[in-house]
């Protein structure tokens, strides 16, 4: 731990006291998540000269958010559950040099926050999301989540799931975000790359990490990577499910007007006096 | 279409400041808030339509982008007061305009906002509840604005009464959020939101302005920073300025650690913003006073109501003689009870008019209760008391 590489970017100490290390459980998927996107907030920052400073993170409330809390050496928001996208829209109205990363997970994204997260692709503001997707609520104890698949039992559904689960993927697509990728966490080179290209792209990248949760799932870490593995297939951008296996890749990588972009134009229109009204 | 009424005053910005020429224009209470929020910096709207505050939102959808600001608008009022969190850490001063069912939307926002020191304003131009109610007058919220939100968070909410105080108070409001680091609330009423009155606007550099103590010019480094810390305001450092804040919502260190949490790190955390908002921000002017000296009864009233209830006062003068001493709260949070009780000292009846079934008479009964004889509440919902109203109470109560 002394030396891992990353701990440059942690706040292992901070003026009153440590803190680390994080509140997560052992074999957790969120720490592979963090550690994956440092190694790719640590390129950028030496390959694309963007400032250490330019960077912020945000999040909600689970698990997955609490990566981000306070154990970061960057300015980060710990906010409310499901209002990070929101959160994250109102600082590049603010400052729209900042490089958005925002950490998620499946519940705070796709139940309280859909919303937010529908129109923050339609709008395209400039954030790469990382869903850590694990199928259930880990903070509060197992319960169901929109993508715990149909029949699970959860601490909710003691019956099974009656419920069909959510495709984040195929949502982020379709409410207009440019950059949208799956993964797993026992594919970290894969995560890294992905994690680049979203803080490239001008607008929404969407990055769902499949993430292990062995105590609620009741199963070893190593068991679920290598079931990550062995249940999952790379496709391209067709993305059809072959042989009930779920689908991961980049599934779309397309260019679109970014919103600060497309407002700043607006702020010269109204600069020159056109109102534009409905006349 | 065409272009709305109050579009016309818009016609007179200087293309130089692009802000209104300083002297008289004729504006609408919800234009007037636009044009106060310029005047004090801010440069962020977010909001969602909701009669009866939608004009406030119309208006800064063609004014921000003209001074280079932005305008967004969210997918529901969460989202816009999240928007308002987001964009006064990135550094610049933000604002919404709702009405009620949106500021109850809110409330979970305003909560985290408290707990973190972050300075906004939220407008709520109130409109009759429970439930839809209707989109007329009222008051309904100014319990809401204290004790809406959950946890024992303090707020500074203030109460304009004329087109004119929307313009000067969301200046005011925008001043203290950044003087005290916190949320402020403006309850208006539709009343005012809606009326139209000439409003006269200061040179500029008449204006006060307050803007947010920075770390960075009291020489604190970033690596001794404490986000909510080394004063009883901390200064505040911005995202994006190397300070690696970490925005916390949990009850927290001064540093924003959460790991060593015990009750009395809990209590300490929520003392310190109660001893914050309600003993120093205390201290800010609050009341509005006329005919105390020998008087026998007293008018306490606050918002658009204080208008007509002045005129009501000054008529049982002229009319019968009657001692009634006028208390206009231009703050309605903190409570001003130090301020009530320095000035009122011994009167028969206190009347509260007020556009619901008696809201403030509850803190100003706890104030004053000891220095009357009776406390008698004046209600009306959905439309403001006429003086008439008010007097026919008056003269039946003191029969």
């Amino acid at each position: 731990m002394k030396n891992h590489p990353m701990l440059k970017y942690l706040k292992a100490e901070g003026p009153m006291g440590p803190r680390l290390p994080t509140i997560l459980c052992p074999g957790c998927g969120g720490g592979q998540v963090l550690n994956y996107t440092l190694h790719a907030v640590d390129r950028l920052i030496s390959k694309d000269n963007i400032r250490k400073e330019d960077f912020l993170f945000i999040s909600g409330i689970g698990c997955s958010s609490r990566i981000t809390s306070h154990y970061l050496n960057f300015d980060s928001a710990w906010t409310i559950h499901g209002r990070a996208l929101a959160v994250a829209t109102g600082a590049l109205l603010a400052n729209p040099a900042f490089r958005v990363i925002v950490f998620t997970g499946d519940g705070d994204l796709a139940a309280i926050g859909g919303n937010h997260f529908i129109h923050a692709c339609r709008r395209n503001i400039n954030v790469t999301i990382l869903c850590m997707n694990n199928g259930l609520y880990g903070m509060t104890g197992g319960q169901l989540a929109p993508t715990t698949e149909k029949g699970v039992v959860t601490t909710t559904t003691p019956y099974g799931n009656p419920e069909e689960s959510f495709d984040l993927c195929k949502l982020a697509e379709t409410a207009g975000a440019p950059y949208v990728a799956r993964w797993t966490t026992a594919h970290p080179r894969q995560v890294v790359r992905s994690v680049m290209k979203g803080v490239r792209k001008r607008g929404t990248a969407f990055i769902e990490v499949l993430s292990q949760c062995p105590v609620h799932k009741k199963m070893s870490p190593v068991a679920m990577l290598k079931m990550f593995k062995d249940n999952t297939i790379l496709i391209g951008k067709e993305r059809e499910s072959k042989e009930g296996k779920i689908p991961i890749g980049e599934f779309l990588d397309i260019d679109r007007p970014e919103w600060n972009d497309s407002y700043q134009k607006i702020v010269s229109q109204a600069r020159e006096g056109d109102y534009r009204t409905h006349e | 279409m065409k272009k709305e009424k109050g579009a016309k005053g818009m016609n007179k910005v200087s293309r130089d400041s692009c802000l209104l020429k300083p002297g008289r224009h004729y504006l609408q209470g919800n234009e007037a808030i636009i044009e106060g929020a310029l005047v004090a910096g801010c440069r962020v709207y977010a909001g969602y339509p909701i009669t009866p505050a939608t004009e406030a939102m119309e208006a800064a959808s063609r004014r921000f982008p003209e001074v280079g600001g932005r305008f967004i608008q969210m997918e529901d009022e969460i989202g816009s007061a999240c928007v308002l969190i987001g964009a006064s850490w990135g550094g610049v001063k933000a604002l919404t305009v709702t009405s009620s069912p949106g500021f109850s939307l809110m409330q979970e926002a305003i909560s985290i906002a408290i707990i973190s020191e972050t300075p906004m304003v939220i407008i709520d131009i109130q409109r009759p509840g429970p439930g839809q109610g209707y989109i007329t007058a009222s008051q309904e919220d100014v319990m809401q604005a204290r004790w809406g939100h959950h946890g024992q968070g303090p707020i500074i909410a203030l109460a304009p009464s004329s087109v004119q105080e929307m313009f000067e108070v969301t200046i005011e409001a925008f001043n203290l959020s950044e003087r005290w680091r916190t949320p402020v609330l403006v309850m208006a009423e539709e009343t005012v939101a809606h009326m139209r009155e000439s409003v006269v606007i200061p040179p500029l550099e008449e204006i006060e302005i307050i803007n947010r103590k920075k770390p960075q010019e009291l020489g604190i480094p970033p690596d001794n920073y404490l986000p909510w810390g080394h004063d009883i305001v901390a200064p505040m450092a911005n995202w994006g300025e190397g300070y690696n804040v970490n925005f916390v919502g949990l009850v927290h260190l001064e540093d924003g650690n959460v790991t060593r949490y015990s009750p009395q790190m809990n209590y300490h955390c929520v003392e310190r913003l109660h001893k914050k908002i309600e003993i120093d921000a205390n201290s800010i002017s609050c009341l509005d006073t006329k005919f105390l000296e020998d008087c026998n009864h007293l008018m306490i009233c606050y918002g658009v109501v204080s208008r007509t209830a002045m005129e009501a006062v000054a008529e049982a003068h002229e009319e019968r003689g009657l001692k009634i001493g006028y208390i206009r709260l231009r703050r309605l949070w903190p409570f001003p009870e130090e301020q009530l009780r320095n000035i009122v000292c011994e009167v028969d009846t206190i009347f509260v008019p007020e556009m619901n079934l008696g809201m403030m008479k509850h803190p100003i009964t706890e104030a004053l209760r000891d220095r009357c004889k009776k406390i008698v509440s004046i209600p009306s919902i959905g439309i403001l008391h006429s003086p008439d109203y008010i007097l026919s109470k008056v003269y039946e109560e003191l029969r």
